[in-house]
């Protein structure tokens, strides 16, 4: 699997983590989980149509 | 007595804006010195007088969180809170002579928290402030790394028809001058209103105000003062760290990480959140860099940066306990 999007899950995995510690912040960790989450997804897709060029 | 004490101690509490301006002033030119786009000497003058400014732009909310929210209110004392600051301002300096990247705010909590338990043990600390700061102290580089990337691509689309690269960093050399400004201001909000907090926190313990009052006038200027004063005198030790060995950065890259990292800023500043500006600018340089591929960020240098960040708030919390008992003796 493409290293970046490796990468990526992995930082929205440690965001999801903190929501429940956030208190009033929690959306602010959910919105940052879902941002890496995407970018996860788009990088994993940006290296498979890489691959089949 | 008390009131010669009280100045001291609010002198040391300046003395650690000035070193905290110092170390941080890498943080606000880096990018805009590994760039060319400002000589280092105009980039100090530069990101100093923007970190001056802040204080006619933003309010105390960072500062009422480091004076009500580290440290119950009853264990603060003068000599408490000059443990703390002399743990913070020990542990900064340690960190420079190896020209580390860490951050002055977690020292200065490690310090308050280290001084605050030796006086009276772990019951003192305020869970819910320590984890809001602790759950900061991991999202703020990430925001950071998110929006550095997120702009990269964002101005990297709007701009995809330019065909020469060089043609669109000589328009974004003039764009640095703003995003550095930016970040300079975001600085200088988030890091002197700490030094604000400590005073206030000082004001506190003295008498001389009281829990949940506003910060006076002249501590807002002299900590914004003393800040703009230390970026002035600058740190290149930590500019090459940030500047070159984490990623190489052209002008679209350091308007993305300046402008990311400032944004991040302005947000936390405005909710009160004590962050990290050299975490917040690091991983938005950490972002530009890995838009264009993870082997573009020199991951080496990046992982002993985060060493640094994981050993500061403990380094600084055993300095100012040790601190804590010296002044203990003589009080």
């Amino acid at each position: 699997m493409d290293r970046r999007a490796v990468f990526f899950f992995g930082a929205a995995a440690v965001c999801l983590v903190l929501v429940p510690l956030s208190d009033g912040y929690a959306w602010v960790s959910a919105v940052v989980a879902g941002v890496y989450a995407l970018l996860g997804v788009g990088s994993w897709l940006d290296a498979r149509s890489h691959r089949r060029l | 007595m008390d009131d010669l004490l009280l100045v001291l101690v609010v002198a040391v509490a300046l003395g650690f804006d000035y070193v905290n301006g110092f170390h941080d002033a890498a943080n606000s030119i880096a990018t805009v010195v590994s760039t060319r786009v400002l000589s280092p000497r105009a980039a100090v003058i530069w990101a100093a007088f923007f970190n001056f400014a802040a204080f006619l732009v933003f309010g105390d909310a960072v500062a009422a969180t480091i004076a009500n929210d580290v440290v119950v209110q009853d264990v603060l004392s003068i000599g408490m809170i000059f443990a703390g600051l002399v743990g913070a301002i020990i542990w900064n300096l340690i960190t420079f002579v190896f020209g580390l990247p860490t951050s002055s705010s977690h020292a200065l909590v490690g310090g308050m928290a280290g001084a605050a338990v030796a006086k009276a043990g772990f019951g003192v600390l305020i869970a819910d402030g320590l984890r809001k700061i602790g759950v900061f102290i991991v999202l703020s580089p990430l925001i950071g790394l998110a929006m550095g990337l997120l702009l990269t691509l964002l101005i990297f689309w709007v701009f995809h028809r330019t065909r020469s690269t060089e043609r669109l960093n000589q328009g974004f050399r003039i764009g640095q001058l703003f995003s550095a400004a930016a970040f300079s201001l975001g600085h200088g909000a988030n890091d002197a209103q700490k030094t604000m907090g400590i005073i206030l926190a000082l004001l506190i313990a003295s008498g001389h105000a009281q829990a949940g009052d506003s910060t006076p006038l002249w501590v807002v200027l002299s900590a914004h003062t003393a800040i703009g004063l230390g970026t002035l005198s600058g740190g290149w030790r930590i500019v090459k760290t940030m500047g070159s060995k984490i990623t190489r950065l052209q002008p679209v890259g350091g308007v993305a990480a300046e402008t990311g990292a400032a944004v991040t800023l302005f947000a936390t500043s405005a909710a009160g959140i004590p962050v990290s500006t050299t975490h917040t600018i690091t991983g938005a340089i950490v972002g530009v860099g890995a838009a264009r591929r993870l082997s573009a960020v020199r991951w080496g240098v990046a992982g002993r940066v985060v060493w640094a960040w994981i050993l500061t708030i403990p380094g600084a919390f055993l300095i100012s306990w040790l601190t804590f008992l010296v002044v203990d003796v003589f009080a």
